[in-house]
């Protein structure tokens, strides 16, 4: 006892003395008082206190032994080169869940660089799985990737439901795990990228430095061509930590995008041009950038479209006046992106094309062998045209490929088309506007029911802060699906970021940390992101509320609280029915109660300024107010709300 | 073979699950007058059974709301005897495919005494009256911004 104390002592006399030369920088200390005390006068005088003993210093590591020390000054670490690697890579956020098996590059992404910890700025997880989905999210919002780490083995497996998320969802994640043979055997791997390969799109476990830097600049092409997805770079502790004073970071070669040929291109934009009601069908492109040009053909050709923007991100702004049915639906030229078309459908690769290479043990997931377009999880568009058939999709990238269709366009159109065009777009113009009154002016009567209602009905969650954000820039990056949707009625999904759409393989756990990732991409673009927060979703990992507190970002979380994983509690009740055992259990195993789990004081705990639970209708609008100008202040909230269950 | 079919039924779920959150989300509130039929059961304890036996689930707390609202509806519930019909007349088959459809209740699993006191707490619903769109306020700020934006 007597030793422990004295160990204590020492090692806090050890931190102050280390915290002395960067005393500047240290805005909180592990222990309040500890830095209270640290101005008064400390007995036995203010001298430097003795450095620890050798033996001390184990005892502090318990059975975590110190890394051995370098035989060598080691002035350029082989992790400075990969961190540069990755920040000439625009990468702006690492994820990641401390782990020795990546300390060397951890070391460099926060002390290497000038200024440091910036492009990529550290961010700190709680879990392996909250990591890899906020990158999952961060991609969603701004269609490139981040990056997250992995501790060895164990932290790839902590993170593998994200990893085949993302995959699924093909969504561009890049993750480094550390490899660390001379540490904790059980953390360790001969082929570490083994666990995750068939869900990853691409893996490397490089034996050089100057590999290893190649492989990260790979596996960002890798993750960003279609299909997208997550890969994974394998680097041992020797080549984060061996000195490297001649290396080089590898000159980076961005990857090409397949695209339609020129005959095609020609082809398609006659048809758009010749015909007397042309349609584009927008699905799930890869960028902003894709986005501006669908935006940029449809102008230039006037044609009415549709998009996938209440699905999910990267698609054609809902309400732009050609987006809607148009003025006539009897459609003579549908041109698809990303989604069928009747007479064209430009459709990057499906998943299924990798499968063979990746899943190499036959597991088998469902859902992705059919289908052009990826199969399973709810991707890409709707709508070549009432009951059109679709064309034989044309494997290439639809985003890569409008650039050439513009080009053809522009050259062939004439004036007398170019006069028509607009006379099209105005009618459309109207035409959709009108369309869109009809439809808002029904849903409106439709989802009021239950206005007054307690608990709170779902829609008027969804009808009281529209109006509150409808001037802002925001995101949606929760799956509205559970909540009602009413999203998709009742807002106007205008960016590529509005709404993020669903988890990409159903996996719960996945809102909380989506909505993070979409608070980083939020952040330095002063943006919301707006969280509708399941509870039975929160509480796989709900410590993303810290990570959003701590690294300040602007996050709107609004409990939709319906003290259930009810959707699992809907699904035994009727098995229960069924089996003539009636409902009276149902509850067991999948609701939340007994007790009742305070969200409010969740999130106060993890630091976030938040209140409830609201049960009256007539409170919610100025708990939501005082959400959002917290927010708008750079402050996350919670607001917990208990609702009706769907 | 059955853990091919699981497979798919449980990304089936996933899949379904994007239609079943909006419940009938898009159709307008009917406006049918309660029904006058004759209530045996005692509406208190009803009410602990609508809890117990998970009706709000698909109903809503109020039977306004989710997945099969039917205040304003009725339907089945215009009478008692009907609506027990109706609770034993459910689905019974064992489905592959995991569902929110009605359960059965058969007279074993919710004997009749507590179907009628359900029915009585169910009678005692009524609209929590929804405002006219141009009343609520907020309802009022979604339709005035989207007719502006032309
Ligand atoms: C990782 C994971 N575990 C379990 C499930 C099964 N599951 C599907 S929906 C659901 C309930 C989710 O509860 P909540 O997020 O509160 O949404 P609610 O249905 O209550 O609206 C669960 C557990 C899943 N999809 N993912
Ligand atoms: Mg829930």
């Amino acid at each position: 006892m007597a030793k422990s104390q004295k160990t204590a002592v020492g090692r806090r006399g050890f931190l102050k003395g280390a915290a002395a030369g960067t005393a500047a920088f240290v805005t909180t200390t592990p222990f309040a008082d500890a830095q209270a005390q640290s101005s008064r006068p400390q007995e036995g005088g203010t001298g430097a206190a003795p450095a620890p003993t050798q033996a001390q210093v184990d005892r502090d590591a318990g059975n975590v032994r110190p890394p051995a020390a370098a035989s060598r000054a080691i002035t350029r670490p082989g992790s400075d080169l990969m961190v540069q690697t990755v920040r000439d890579l625009g990468i702006e956020y690492v994820a990641a869940n401390p782990g020795s098996s990546f300390e060397g590059l951890q070391e460099s992404f926060i002390n290497y660089g000038n200024p440091p910890n910036r492009i990529p700025e550290f961010i700190t997880a709680l879990h392996e799985e909250s990591a890899i989905t906020m990158a999952h999210g961060y991609a969603k919002a701004e269609g490139k990737p981040m990056l997250a780490l992995l501790h060895g083995t164990i932290g790839i497996q902590h993170a593998a439901m994200s990893i085949y998320q993302a995959y699924y969802d093909r969504v561009p994640v890049l993750m480094i795990a550390g490899n660390d043979p001379d540490f904790i055997a059980a953390h360790t791997a001969h082929d570490m990228a083994g666990m995750v390969r068939s869900f990853t799109k691409w893996d490397n476990e490089p034996k050089t430095l100057d590999e290893a830097l190649k492989a990260i600049q790979r596996a960002y092409n890798e993750a960003i061509t279609p299909p997208m997805g997550p890969t994974l770079v394998v680097l041992s502790t020797e080549l984060q930590k061996d000195n490297a004073p001649n290396a080089q970071v590898p000159a980076y070669k961005p990857p090409t995008f397949s695209t339609i040929d020129a005959t095609r291109a020609k082809e398609i934009a006659k048809g758009l041009l010749d015909a007397q009601n042309p349609r584009i069908a927008v699905g799930r492109l890869r960028t902003p950038q894709g986005v501006k040009r669908a935006v940029e053909l449809a102008e230039l050709v006037g044609a009415s479209t549709s998009t996938a923007a209440t699905n999910g991100p990267m698609s054609f702004p809902q309400r732009h006046p050609l987006c809607g049915p148009g003025v006539d639906t009897n459609y003579d030229y549908t041109l698809g992106l990303e989604a069928p078309g009747a007479q064209a459908s430009i459709t990057g690769p499906a998943l299924a094309k990798i499968v063979p290479q990746r899943d190499t043990i036959n597991v088998g997931f469902g859902g992705i062998s059919g289908g052009a377009n990826g199969g399973g999880a709810g991707r890409g568009g709707r709508g070549g045209g009432r009951g059109a058939a679709s064309a034989t999709p044309i494997e290439a990238d639809a985003e890569a490929s409008l650039p050439l269709i513009i080009d053809q366009v522009k050259q062939q159109m004439t004036s007398g088309q170019k006069a028509r065009m607009q006379d099209r777009s105005a009618k459309h113009a109207t035409a959709n506007h009108e369309a869109r009154i009809t439809a808002l002016t029904q849903a409106l009567e439709a989802r009021k029911a239950g206005w007054n209602g307690t608990p709170i009905s779902t829609a008027r969650i969804y009808a009281e802060l529209w109006p509150l954000i409808m001037n802002e820039d925001w995101c949606l990056a929760s799956p509205s699906n559970f909540s009602g949707g009413h999203n998709t009625a009742l807002w106007d999904h205008n960016k590529p970021y509005s709404y993020l759409g669903g988890q990409g393989a159903g996996g719960m756990g996945y809102g909380a940390p989506a909505c993070v990732g979409a608070g980083l991409a939020a952040k330095a673009r002063n943006r919301m992101v707006i969280n509708i927060q399941t509870d039975g979703d929160l509480n796989y990992a709900p410590g993303v509320l810290w990570t959003a507190t701590h690294h300040k970002l602007p996050m709107l979380t609004v409990m939709h609280n319906n003290r259930a994983w009810h959707q699992e509690y809907m699904f035994v009740e009727y098995m229960a029915g069924v089996r003539g055992r009636g409902g009276l259990n149902a509850h067991i195993g999948s609701t939340l109660r007994d007790p009742f789990i305070d969200y409010a004081k969740m999130a106060a705990g993890y630091g976030m300024a938040s209140e409830g639970p609201i049960t009256d209708p007539t409170k919610l609008s100025a708990a939501l107010k005082r959400g959002v100008a917290s927010v708008k202040r750079g402050d996350p909230y919670l607001i917990d709300v208990i609702t009706q269950p769907r | 073979m059955r853990n091919s079919s699981l497979a798919i039924a449980s990304l089936l779920g996933a899949v379904l699950l994007n239609a079943q959150g909006g419940g009938r989300g898009n159709t307008a509130p009917a406006n049918n007058p309660p029904p006058t039929s004759p209530v045996t059961g005692n509406a208190a304890n009803g009410k602990n059974l609508f809890y117990a036996y998970g009706c709000y689930a698909c109903h809503g707390y109020n039977g306004e709301t989710g997945a099969r609202p039917f205040v304003g509806r009725w339907g089945n519930l215009a009478t008692e005897k009907g609506f027990i019909a109706f609770l034993r007349g459910r689905s019974n088959v064992a489905p592959l495919v995991p569902s929110t459809s009605m359960p059965n209740f058969s007279e074993a699993s919710l004997p009749d005494k507590d179907a009628k006191d359900i029915y009585a707490y169910i009678r005692t619903f009524k609209s929590s009256a929804p405002p006219d769109v141009k009343d609520a306020p907020a309802l009022n700020a979604i339709l005035q911004a989207a007719k502006q934006q032309k």
